[in-house]
């Protein structure tokens, strides 16, 4: 709305650019279901360019895209190569975390077969469903999405009727109605969690740019809405409920010495107790399940060798 | 489809079970098709739209609960986030802000709460707007309060 009215004033005042008196009726005319379409019009067709979850490419595809880019990025990139093999691209529609740690997740159990960690999981998705009905939700808001998620964690684990093979799970990864439930489903978890700890995120939401919300509103408005994108209080919060601890190797240009760079990442290790394996150790023998590449704005899927 | 159709039912159940919860929405399903919906609101107290009520049309897209109703009013009211002509509602949640955690009931309390907090920086009323900005409190009032008794109360005799 303020956009469309900001264009229209700028192009106004500007003398060397008049508008025909037809565009500036059109504009008028346009109401918001128009943006909105014309919105999703404009995703449907970023959408056929990337799939939510792409294929396993070689880590030398990264080099190729900054070919003639910036040398930090090509340094770090050689570096990042050292230890890492390959990316799985998702696509940039603000989910990408979201999207990047389902499959990421539910191809770490599909390969390790770890039933322990599926039981653990659960345990907590029960957790995080109490959380939600303590904080006031209606039971029919969130269960779908729930029942979702444990529906796709069991059919990674072999052996059964229901069983799904890698190749399907890539499938269903891209399937827009399972994808983007589970996607939702996250976004409750995380919401919950905000919530239940508010006193523990509260000063990391105050210092973010939108510094008048509150916890509630940080949720209402940047947590549970699709394609709000993931900040570091969302990549805690999810990894604190679920347990589940995740690596992020961050790929951007800053640097202290340009002949000797370093790939800095972050582990988020979720907070005692709740670790994979009981009485887990520190933050050094923890090991992530999900490593996830972040370059400024975008989270895509990280392989090590 | 199946999804939506399965959230909706769930609703109409909860709508029934807690009609006497909310006496200020009474929400309606169409008798043959779960996705449209009508809803009679009250118009807050110590507001213009006070003594009103207010009919809201809900179409719900097959999307559902992913993406948001599409919510107007009915009945003619004077808000500056309410469109003059085609009833369309100027809410942050009916747009971008939309979250399968809101429900039809939910979507009618914050309806409600608009109408006694209007935004008048983001018009779909200019006319109305534009009285609030300027600061003209009783020449909003007295409009709003009129399109309520024309429109949204019984008439009398």
């Amino acid at each position: 709305m303020e956009n469309e009215e900001g264009l229209q004033a700028d192009g106004e005042s500007d003398p060397k650019a008049p508008i025909p008196v037809s565009e500036v009726d059109a504009w008028e005319n346009i109401r918001d279901d128009d943006i909105m379409q014309q919105q999703s019009a404009i995703r449907a067709e970023e959408a056929e360019k990337v799939p939510f979850i792409g294929d396993k490419e070689p880590l030398s595809v990264l080099a190729a895209e900054y070919e003639s880019g910036s040398p930090i990025l090509l340094k770090k990139i050689k570096v990042l190569g050292e230890k890492y093999g390959s990316i799985r691209r998702t696509r940039g529609d603000g989910n990408c975390f979201f999207r990047g740690f389902m499959f990421s997740y539910l191809e770490h159990i599909l390969e390790s077969q770890d039933q322990a960690e599926v039981d653990r999981v659960t345990t907590n998705v029960e957790k995080c469903r109490e959380t939600l009905q303590a904080l006031g939700y209606a039971d029919f808001t969130f269960e779908d999405f729930f029942a979702l998620f444990l529906e796709q964690l069991e059919s990674v684990v072999q052996g059964k009727e229901t069983s799904i093979s890698h190749d399907e799970l890539v499938i269903r990864s891209r399937d827009q109605s399972i994808s983007d439930y589970i996607v939702m489903f996250f976004r409750f978890v995380t919401s919950g969690e905000i919530k239940r700890r508010s006193e523990f995120f509260e000063p990391f939401i105050l210092g973010m740019t939108n510094a008048t919300a509150t916890v509630e509103q940080f949720c209402k408005s940047s947590v549970e809405p699709m394609g709000e994108e993931s900040d570091h209080v969302h990549i805690i919060a999810l990894s604190d409920a679920l347990g589940v601890p995740i690596r992020v190797v961050y790929l951007d240009r800053s640097t202290y010495d340009i002949d000797h760079v370093i790939v800095n990442h972050h582990d988020f290790i979720p907070s005692a107790g709740d670790l994979p394996s009981a009485g887990g150790g520190s933050s050094e023998t923890t090991k992530p399940i999900v490593t996830l590449l972040y370059r400024p704005g975008h989270y895509d899927i990280l392989y090590l060798k | 489809m199946q999804a939506s159709r399965a959230r909706l039912f769930k609703e109409y159940k909860e709508v029934q079970r807690e009609k006497a919860a909310d006496p200020d929405i009474q929400l309606v399903c169409d008798d043959s098709n779960i996705f449209k919906w009508t809803a009679l609101i009250k118009g807050p107290s110590e507001t213009p739209f006070e003594g009103g009520v207010f009919q809201l049309a809900f179409a719900v897209p097959e999307q559902y609960p992913l993406q948001p109703p599409q919510v107007r009013f009915l009945t003619k009211i004077f808000h500056p986030n309410v469109h003059f002509k085609t009833g369309e509602i100027c809410l942050d949640i009916l747009k971008n802000a939309w979250s399968p955690a809101w429900t039809l009931q939910s979507v009618c309390r914050a309806i409600i709460a608009l109408m006694a907090h209007p935004e008048p920086d983001s018009p779909l009323n200019c006319d109305s707007g534009n009285l609030l900005r300027s600061g003209d409190i009783r020449g909003y009032q007295s409009m709003a309060r009129m399109y309520t008794r024309l429109a949204a109360m019984p008439k009398k005799g």
